[in-house]
């Protein structure tokens, strides 16, 4: 399923990737096969329970395949040796429910995948600083998520996710905890850095309309790809 | 924002629970501290005591509590004969009830004996012979007792009189009434009875000559026990039981903390599942969340130690000041006691974070992060 158009070494290689829970009673992936060209955005279409978030997270290393492989510009991933180097450095992860941590304020929150990546402390105020400035929040950098709009929450996601400059940014219903008005602006802030600096990305969504933004949709059934096309609207 | 930032805050999160548990371990620290420093106060009173007398060797019957048993005068003699042997001077010290005061050392001294030698007068008079009815007062003990020279003094059963307030160089000697061997010997209808021997070597003797002089004195009396002034205290069953005392309940009130700490670093790991799968998916690696986790609890226990070490010290000051133990109790705080405690508190925080850490590492982090 590598787009023809390219002959490079894909960013990220699944092949035959399944996932069962419960001694596999639950199949939720059942054989996944698809590639990532670097600077592609792709976007995960499918009904609910049909194993986008597991197949998400089994790209950024929060979860184990339960057979299969997954190979990260050639190399096999879930044989990594340093899985938390590979999602500070590599991954940038963006979720539904925002996931800040409640103790922290929003440019402390961006601060916070910086730990351990040899940024000095001023280096790492600076570039929280720039990051909400990327994202319009330069003046909530003091405010506690409790104190933030959940847009707002969002686009602090949005900036710790870009924190360590992460080759691929993986996305699920980044837009699915907000109204259509907040939905928009994030969905915009997403395409833009995407455009802007050609950042891979994979964005899990169920509305078709947020999903033909992206260059390539694959769609989901039952913990398969059953299609994988150019988006409409970019056509090909 | 520094990693110390960081566990800070996981500190302050809940500040109730957090205060809480740091009362837990300062309260077990303080009674390390109180404990200790009181019971090491007490020994080195005596030991000072006994110093201050001049005196190199103390005899006294076997199995001695605090104040040992009586036994009868004329050992000394036997004692005396050896060779190496300067001078001895027959005691009986007893812990007793003196008018108001529940607690006062009774030190009756041979007349003309060398521990005598070294009170020096404050006011008045020393009893002007063994047969006077006279007492001098250390000057605690004329504190304590309200009493000034000239002022009738109720020993047992005779009314005797203070004549003189003495300072004897420690704080045994300045906390006890001192009167002559033979008048208390007379009151007490007990002739002849003794429970103790200051014995002073010829000077000059070194360490190694004193060890052999006590095994002489012990094969000589074996019924009374001979034991050098360093070693006193160490051999006496009375201290060596307050000692173990101390230690045990010290440990008990550590336990205590140990659990206190494990329980806050327990229910702060679980509560905070979500976080750790957050920092986890973020890419922290696993060994800096436990390091985070064990800081935070070695944080709780240096911070309860400081605390703790500070109400510890103030208590045992105070309890030396109070009517019943003051004289008796000369605190020993000393700077290693007191760091040694802190470290002690520092340990038990990393300990009881040990467990929490572990868990807290297990956690897979996609676990707390499905959509929801
Ligand atoms: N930890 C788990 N234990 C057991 N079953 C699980 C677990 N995680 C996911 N599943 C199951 O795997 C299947 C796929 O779940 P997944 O979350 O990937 O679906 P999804 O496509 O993201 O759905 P949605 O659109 O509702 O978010 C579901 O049937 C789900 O119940
Ligand atoms: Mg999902």
């Amino acid at each position: 399923m590598i787009p023809p158009s390219s002959s490079a070494v894909p960013l990220l290689e699944a092949e035959g990737l399944t996932r069962a829970f419960d001694d596999g009673q639950v199949q939720a992936l059942r054989g996944v096969d698809f590639s990532i060209q670097e600077g592609e955005f792709i976007a995960i279409t499918g009904p609910s329970g049909c194993g986008k978030s597991t197949l998400l997270q089994l790209l950024g290393l929060l979860d184990q395949p339960t057979s299969g492989t997954l190979l990260y510009r050639g190399d096999s991933l879930p044989a990594l040796r340093d899985p938390a180097a590979y999602r500070a450095s590599e991954i940038g992860f963006i979720f539904q429910a925002f996931h800040l941590l409640p103790t922290f304020t929003a440019a402390e929150n961006v601060q916070i995948p910086m730990f351990g990546t040899g940024r000095s402390l001023s280096e790492r105020r600076e570039r929280a600083a720039e990051l909400l400035k990327l994202v319009g929040l330069e003046d909530r950098s003091d405010h506690f998520p409790s104190k933030l709009s959940g847009g707002e929450r969002q686009r602090v996601a949005i900036a710790r996710s870009l924190a360590n400059e992460p080759a691929l940014l993986l996305a699920d219903e980044p837009t699915g905890n907000l109204d259509s008005k907040n939905a928009h602006l994030i969905l915009d802030l997403i395409v833009r850095l995407q455009q802007e600096h050609g950042r891979t990305m994979v964005m899990v969504t169920h509305d078709p309309s947020i999903a033909e933004r992206a260059g390539r949709i694959l769609h989901m059934m039952d913990g398969k790809v059953v299609s994988d096309k150019p988006s409409p609207r970019t056509g090909s | 924002m520094t990693f110390l930032t960081v566990v800070i805050r996981g500190l302050l999160r809940r500040p109730v629970r957090t205060c809480l548990t740091l009362a837990g371990i300062s309260i077990g620290i303080a009674a390390v501290v109180a404990l200790v420093g009181m019971s090491r106060g007490f020994e080195k009173g005596w030991q000072v005591g006994l110093k201050a007398r001049g005196t190199d060797l103390v005899v006294s019957s076997r199995g001695g509590s605090l104040t040992p048993k009586p036994f009868n005068a004329s050992i000394r003699d036997q004692i005396a004969r050896l060779p190496g042997i300067a001078a001895t001077c027959n005691l009986l010290v007893q812990v007793t009830s003196v008018e108001d005061s529940d607690l006062m050392i009774l030190s009756a001294r041979e007349w003309g004996g060398f521990s005598w030698s070294n009170l020096k007068l404050v006011t008045g008079r020393m009893p002007q012979s063994g047969e006077e009815q006279a007492v001098v007062l250390g000057q605690t003990a004329a504190d304590i007792l309200k009493k000034k020279v000239g002022d009738p003094i109720q020993i047992e059963t005779a009314e005797l009189k203070v004549v003189g307030i003495v300072k004897g160089g420690a704080l045994v000697e300045d906390g006890s009434v001192i009167m002559s061997l033979a008048l208390l010997q007379k009151i007490l209808a007990s002739p002849d009875q003794i429970n103790a021997i200051d014995v002073r070597v010829t000077p000059g003797t070194n360490e190694k000559q004193l060890q052999i002089l006590i095994q002489q004195i012990q094969r000589q009396v074996p019924e009374v026990r001979a034991v050098s002034v360093a070693d006193h205290l160490s051999n006496s069953e009375g201290f060596r039981m307050v000692r173990a005392m101390t230690w045990g309940t010290s440990l008990l009130a550590v336990l205590v903390g140990v659990l206190g700490v494990m329980n806050t670093m327990l229910m702060t790991v679980f509560e905070r599942t979500h976080e750790i799968c957050v920092l986890l998916a973020v890419g922290w690696k696993r060994s800096r969340i436990i390091q985070m986790v064990l800081y935070e609890s070695a944080l709780l226990g240096f911070f309860g130690g400081v605390i703790g070490v500070t109400i510890g010290a103030l208590g045992v000051r105070a309890l030396g000041e109070t009517p019943a133990l003051r004289g008796l109790l000369q605190p020993d705080l000393g700077f290693p006691l007191l760091a040694l405690s802190v470290l002690i508190a520092v340990a038990v925080g990393v300990f009881s974070g040990l467990y929490p850490a572990w868990r807290s590492s297990r956690l897979a982090p996609s676990q707390a992060l499905q959509a929801g």
